[in-house]
């Protein structure tokens, strides 16, 4: 391990200071006392036991970045991946850039960024494998990459993406703040490394020697409230009032009209066309479209068919009238809710440690997701049984069974929408808001009423008309639902949009592309949803029955799960989180993605992944 | 507050588990960095880290220096000898003595069938001091050819033709201390940030404890323009009209310093005549800086008690490379600002032993600063090496931009070409191709096997890099510095010096001279045959030389350290001892931009990239900040010829066409592009290189090009690609 050099030069050596109690949220900067059971413990750093005497051990410790002085030399960015031997397309620091002005009098603002081991590190929230700990030590957020099972969470919850998911080892990995360093009296490696006197580490709230500021924003910089971060920084040199980032994000930063204030995030216009996109609408998080498409069906689904049994006394949705539909359709709820989850699995990085994603019930919602799709699975699997094959339990009486029964069918029904909460919660993420806005409530359950009673009614509507019987009546009930969940899922959209525009920033940047990149995509599901309103409505209104009905509706199902694809589709890949600008190669989206496709990628010394999926 | 949980997982960091640090000097740029490479208990080298004692970068590397010892396990390294008959047939691997063999007898074949100038030498500045000295042993005393030059012709010779001209000799009289004494820095075509980043660090950290002016003078804005107190957007090619200008400012008004003047310098009338026909308004019309600013500047400058200045190629690669440099001189001269505390003329230099190859590799002359003009160095070096003196020419031969053309049109016939890249370093890469076809016979010597010159090879040997040898490097401000022996060569590739020597066995008059085996043999030989001059080394040995991580000339035997500047006497190399004002009259010559081609190209180097990225191409922690070519393009001028940011854009000049990807910024003017010249198949293919008259430097930084968008760009993108193997 790195040890303490008999010649250390100053840089490196973390000074002593006096810092002040609170810090600017009104925090206490001392993490723990001295007698705390968390004190005077050691780090246990690749086995070493000792404990480091830092006598500023126990308060909380973050970077200075002085904006003014970085030149982008790479050396922080560098020292840290040579420190902790990263490949090419990973670093746990980034330095990106915004710049504005007109020739000769153009700036550039150059920003380097790692983790800023937040006050409120959503991070170790939002974990479910509970692979962070924020350390009393220094307040070190660090994350073990043999607990993370790589689902890739804490990255988009995170504002500065601190947070490495590297899709090749399949985990997460991040700054470690060089706690072994720390413990040395020596400054990280990427402060140590600075060649401008730019970055600089010590007790959060103190400032380096020569600085006079501790600001807690810059421009580029996402809002220091959603996490608290433990950065602080210089920036004096004035700047012109519109900067510009060389990334393909479509941001822009602006002050107001009189070039005062906070740079604000706003939204980059290209000149550019409608386009459909379609090459773009596949991202990692494909399976994510068609897990959550399905859950959310499967939940309303059996919803339909147990409270039109149930409540409502839809013989035909009964096991006596329907012997053979209604255990094939149980089942296959089943068998598809299975395949769901088993791709929601290997979408992990690390699929075999999936058993994981219960750690963090107490702050994670991916760990509540999993619980209540849990719970609904298995009650929904003992519903089933009861159902289906009431012969396995003839010791029972009969009663009996029939109140267990309609025990798991309640308790399936009240957890199907329980998990569906916590899976709209999970996109509940300030750093992402193109998702932080309640559409997604309407979307997700919109999805659970429109296209579970449609399934339903297509499944038993075919029976129905298979026995020459009429199937207007189900219909005229199960098109209530649907079209509540749709007319839901619609209003969300437009509340959606005309929020999103309103708050301006990352949001409304990703209307922007969904205006232009994917805007004939965009424009297509809005007809293919009101084209679905008005099928639906048709078909019911109108009366038909029979096959030839039938055919309507089962085109209107076609119509409503290509509609649905491709706006769960549009959902993942539109979000644009509030991340730090990139460059025009390092951690630009475009140029990542024109690496892939000419095949540039496949050049490791490249730096981008060649394949994602 | 949160802590996730109650008991403490033990934590996992990259341990590299260290177990011994070899001391070296960093093999990249001339910064002269001291490295201790980190080797761990199987002997791989697994890390690299600054030397905290070291004067020169206190514990710090830029980030090419961070990743050094990665380039000991780089692809690509050439593993075994290569050979074959013609250049467009297959290579098959062959063993030294071989290829030795073959290319011996191949330079005996067309020296005496053509003549001994008919084989040519192309050396570099990358190679270690005493490797430098012995390839000019071989080429000066073995071979006798008189066309035997290195690459630092394309990066540094106008910096020693102007320092010959204005002080007698050529050696970087100033030093990085000097930023700590300076009230006033003047950067001319030097982007530190980019170029030098230790330096840089230097001069932030003089800063930081004392605030001093800082003009920078530069056509683009880098962010050392940025960081300026003035920043001077010059128009390309003319900084000689500039110097002149601030030189009649500072004369017109009586600011110059008359004793220095008087004392320690020549030609002071003929110069002031001549700088009375740049006033700051006729100036402005053509160097672009309004009269203000140019009168603003030369007061600040010679008011200040010490000035220093520092350049690198904005001012060397250029038609009046040499004029630049000597203009510059000028200024410090008539101000006083030559050997003093915190006032100089410094010269950044580009490759880490680009001084090493200066001073001891007899390109431009013989060993230790002496010329062949000279009958008493001539005679000196004859007599030292056991030969006869009438075996070396009278006369400095061809350049390597001259060796070159001399190639196309004949003159010259075979060439070995050791530790350079022409194929993509030189202007008119398709001259080049033409040129380099005509060979009866090429040697490349490099450590990589895909070097791009390789290309055009019948024999190819594979030598080692860094520190597989041993050896020393001089840095820009004259400090020799050490390189220990950290692994062996990779494979079967062998130390340059090793190749030398091998080669020289081959050879009749070879046998008249001792070779020493071992580069601290040589090293000797550089302390003897520098002893009482400027250069001395007499004073040093590689222990000492570690112990005190560099040492800068002169060290005089019995000397405990080095001298920090030169000239501190006021006396200089000429003759007289005194050093010459020169006038510089202003031709422009420059192809200009006109309505063809109405975009200036300018080129230079970035941070991640180390010249033709033999090296840096394959570290994907360095080549991964700008993996493809690309050009910076104002989006002004984009936007009229519908050029697009991210897209490919064509270059046309009126020597062929690149394909680069667009990077818009206002970084730049309306009228230039700039292009990183790191790329193979690049801006090369466009540069035009006019030859500066007394350094026969190339001006890559100046011609002209117009720019069309691409319709096609996936046709673009894969005729990119073709061009990148690394």
């Amino acid at each position: 391990m790195y040890r303490f050099r008999e010649d250390e030069q100053d840089y490196a050596v973390l000074p002593d200071v006096k810092p002040p109690e609170l810090n600017q949220y009104g925090k206490p900067i001392q993490l723990v006392e001295e007698n705390d059971a968390l004190a005077k413990k050691s780090l246990n750093i690749n086995g070493d036991s000792s404990i480091g005497e830092n006598p500023n051990r126990y308060k909380q410790h973050g970077f200075y970045f002085n904006a003014d002085n970085c030149i982008s030399c790479h050396a922080c960015e560098s020292a840290c991946s040579e420190k902790n031997d990263l490949p090419a397309h990973l670093a746990f620091r980034s330095v990106g850039y915004i710049e504005g002005g007109t020739y000769p009098a153009y700036q550039r603002l150059n920003i380097s960024m790692a983790c800023n081991h937040c006050d409120d590190p959503v991070c170790l929230k939002g974990c479910p494998t509970r692979a962070y700990t924020k350390f009393a030590e220094y307040g070190a957020v660090l994350q073990d990459p043999d607990i993370c099972f790589g689902c890739g969470y804490c990255t988009w919850v995170c504002p500065y993406n601190a947070p490495q998911l590297d899709t090749n080892a399949g985990h997460v990995s991040k700054c470690n703040m060089c706690v072994d360093r720390l413990e040395q009296g020596l400054k990280p490696a990427c402060v140590s490394a600075c060649l401008a006197g730019a970055l600089d580490f010590g007790v959060i709230e103190t400032k380096p020697e020569n600085r006079d500021q501790l600001e807690v924003q810059i421009p580029g910089f996402p809002d220091p409230e959603i996490t608290h971060p433990n950065i602080r920084f210089q920036q004096n040199k004035s700047l012109p009032r519109e900067m510009t980032r060389p990334d393909s994000m479509p941001l822009r930063y602006e002050r107001d009209e009189q070039g005062q204030g906070a740079y604000k995030a706003k939204v980059r216009k290209k000149n550019k066309d409608r386009q459909w996109g379609l090459s773009k609408l596949r991202s990692r998080e494909d399976p994510l479209v068609v897990f959550t498409l399905i859950t959310q069906t499967v939940v309303g689904a059996f919803m339909a068919l147990f409270l039109g049994n149930e409540v409502l006394g839809f013989e035909s949705l009964s096991i006596e009238h329907s012997p053979i539909a209604v255990p094939v359709f149980l089942f296959t709820l089943l068998a598809l809710e299975t395949f769901a989850l088993v791709l929601s699995t290997m979408h992990l990085g690390k699929p075999h440690r999936f058993y994981r994603s219960f750690n963090n019930l107490r702050y994670s919602p991916v760990s509540r997701e999993v619980a209540g799709i849990a719970v609904f699975f298995n009650m929904l699997g003992v519903y089933t049984l009861l159902t289906v094959l009431p012969s396995i339990f003839q010791e029972m009486p009969k009663d009996l069974i029939t109140s267990l029964q309609s025990f798991f069918g309640w308790a399936a029904v009240v957890a199907g929408p329980v998990a569906l909460y916590f899976m709209c919660k999970i996109y509940h993420i300030k750093a992402r808001p193109f998702w932080n806005h309640w559409q997604v409530y309407t979307s997700f359950y919109g999805s659970m009423l429109s296209q579970g009673s449609l399934l339903t009614g297509l499944v038993f509507a075919g029976v129905l008309a298979g026995k020459g019987a009429s199937y207007i009546e189900l219909m005229q009930l199960l098109s209530v639902t649907v079209l509540a969940g749709l007319v839901l899922e619609a209003v969300g959209l437009v509340f959606h949009a005309r929020d999103l525009e309103k708050r301006g920033g990352e949001g409304a940047a990703s209307l922007h592309e969904q205006f232009t990149t994917f805007g004939k995509t965009y424009i297509s599901r809005n007809i293919g949803l009101a084209l679905s309103i008005v099928a639906v409505s048709v078909l019911v209104l109108s009366g038909v029955d029979g096959w030839g009905g039938y055919s309507g509706w089962f085109l209107t199902g076609v119509m409503l799960l290509a509609t649905s694809l491709v706006g769960r589709a549009l959902f993942y890949v539109l979000v644009i989180p509030t991340t730090m600008p990139g460059a025009f190669f390092w951690r630009n989206q475009s140029f990542q993605e024109h690496a892939r496709e000419t095949g540039l990628a496949n050049m490791q010394q490249v730096g981008v992944v060649a394949d994602i999926h | 507050m949160l802590f996730g949980r109650k008991h403490k997982n033990p934590i996992k960091i990259v341990d590299k588990e260290v177990v011994d640090w070899k001391y070296t000097t960093c093999g990249y740029c001339s910064t002269g960095c001291s490295i201790e490479v980190g080797l761990d208990k199987t002997g791989k080298a697994v890390s690299s880290r600054g030397v905290a004692s070291a004067d020169v970068n206190r514990g710090k590397l830029c980030l090419k220096g961070i990743f050094e010892h990665e380039l000991f396990y780089s692809e690509n390294r050439g593993r075994v000898p290569l050979m074959r008959n013609q250049y467009y047939e297959d290579f098959q691997e062959a063993g030294w003595d071989q290829t030795l063999d073959r290319t011996a007898s191949e330079i005996k074949r067309i020296q005496d069938t053509y003549g001994r100038d008919a084989f040519a030498i192309v050396s570099t500045g990358q190679i270690m001091t005493e490797e430098f000295y012995t390839l000019g042993k071989l080429a000066r005393g073995v071979l006798g050819t008189n066309n035997y030059d290195g690459n630092t012709t394309l990066c540094m010779s106008s910096a020693v033709s102007g320092y010959k001209r204005s002080f007698g000799s050529d050696g970087p009289p100033g030093c990085y201390d000097d930023f700590e004494h300076t009230e006033c820095l003047l950067a001319i075509g030097s982007n530190l940030p980019e170029q030098h980043p230790i330096i840089f660090w230097r001069l932030k950290q003089a800063l930081e404890k004392r605030k001093f002016p800082v003009i920078v003078v530069d056509p683009r804005v880098t962010m050392m323009a940025q960081m300026a107190d003035i920043h001077l957007p010059v128009t390309p090619g003319t900084d000689v009209v500039l110097l002149n200008s601030l030189a009649h400012v500072i004369l017109d008004e009586g600011l110059q310093d008359r004793e220095y003047i008087e004392s320690h310098a020549n030609g002071f009338s003929e110069y002031s005549e001549l700088v009375k026909e740049y006033d700051p308004v006729s100036a402005s019309r053509i160097c672009g800086i309004d009269e203000d600013t140019i009168r603003n500047v030369a007061r600040l400058y010679a008011k200040a008690n010490a000035a220093m200045s520092i350049w690198t190629m904005g001012i060397n690669q250029s038609t009046h490379g040499s004029d630049g440099v000597v203009g510059i001189n000028n200024l410090n001269l008539i101000t006083g600002n030559v050997g003093k505390l915190g006032g100089t003329s410094l010269s950044i230099t580009g490759q880490c032993n680009a001084m090493g190859t200066r001073e001891w590799s007899s390109c431009s002359g013989l060993p230790g600063y002496r010329a062949l003009e000279h009958e008493q160095d001539r005679t000196d070096i004859a007599n030292f090496w056991g030969i006869d003196k009438e075996f070396f020419p009278k006369k400095r031969g061809m350049f390597q931009t001259d060796i070159f053309p001399a190639i196309e049109t004949g003159q010259i016939k075979g060439l070995w070409i050791i530790a350079t890249n022409p194929m993509t370093s030189m202007s008119d890469t398709a001259r080049i191709r033409k040129t380099l076809e005509k060979l009866e016979f090429l040697v490349v010597q490099d450590a990589y096997e895909d070097v791009e010159t390789n290309e055009y090879s019948h024999v190819y040997f594979p030598a080692g890099l860094w520190a597989e040898k041993e050896g020393c490097f001089t840095n820009t401000e004259r400090r020799v510095n050490l390189i220990r022996n950290v692994l062996p060569p990779y494979a079967d590739s062998k130390p340059d010096l090793w190749i030398f020597n091998q080669m020289e066995k081959r050879f009749e008059q070879g046998k008249k001279i001792t070779f020493p085996e071992t580069a601290e043999g040589v090293f000797e030989e550089l302390r003897q045959l520098s002893k009482g001059r400027m250069l001395d080394y007499s004073g040093m040995s590689y222990d000492k030389i570690e112990k005190q991580r560099g040492i800068q000339w002169p060290c005089t035997e019995g000397d405990e350290t080095g001298n920090a500047r030169l000239y501190t006497d006021g006396k200089f190399q000429h003759e007289d001892q005194k050093a010459k004002l020169i006038p510089l009259p202003f031709v422009d010559n420059n192809e200009r931009p006109d309505d063809g081609y109405p975009f200036w190209l300018n080129s230079g180097r970035v941070v991640e990239h180390f010249h033709t990225r033999t090296r840096t191409g394959k570290l994907g922690n360095l080549n991964k900040f700008s993996p493809t070519p690309y050009m910076e393009m104002n989006p002004d001028a984009a936007s009229e010829l519908g050029v697009e940011h991210g897209s490919y854009a064509r270059l046309i000049s009126r020597r062929g066409d690149a394909v680069v990807m667009v990077q818009l910024t206002q970084r730049v003017a309306p009228n230039m592009v700039f292009i990183p010249f790191h790329f193979h198949e690049c801006v090369n293919r466009l540069s035009l290189g006019l030859l500066d008259p007394h350094s026969r430097q190339p001006a890559y930084k100046q011609c002209s090009v117009k720019i069309e968008p691409v319709a096609d760009q996936s046709a673009a993108a894969v005729r990119n690609l073709a061009a990148r193997s690394f």
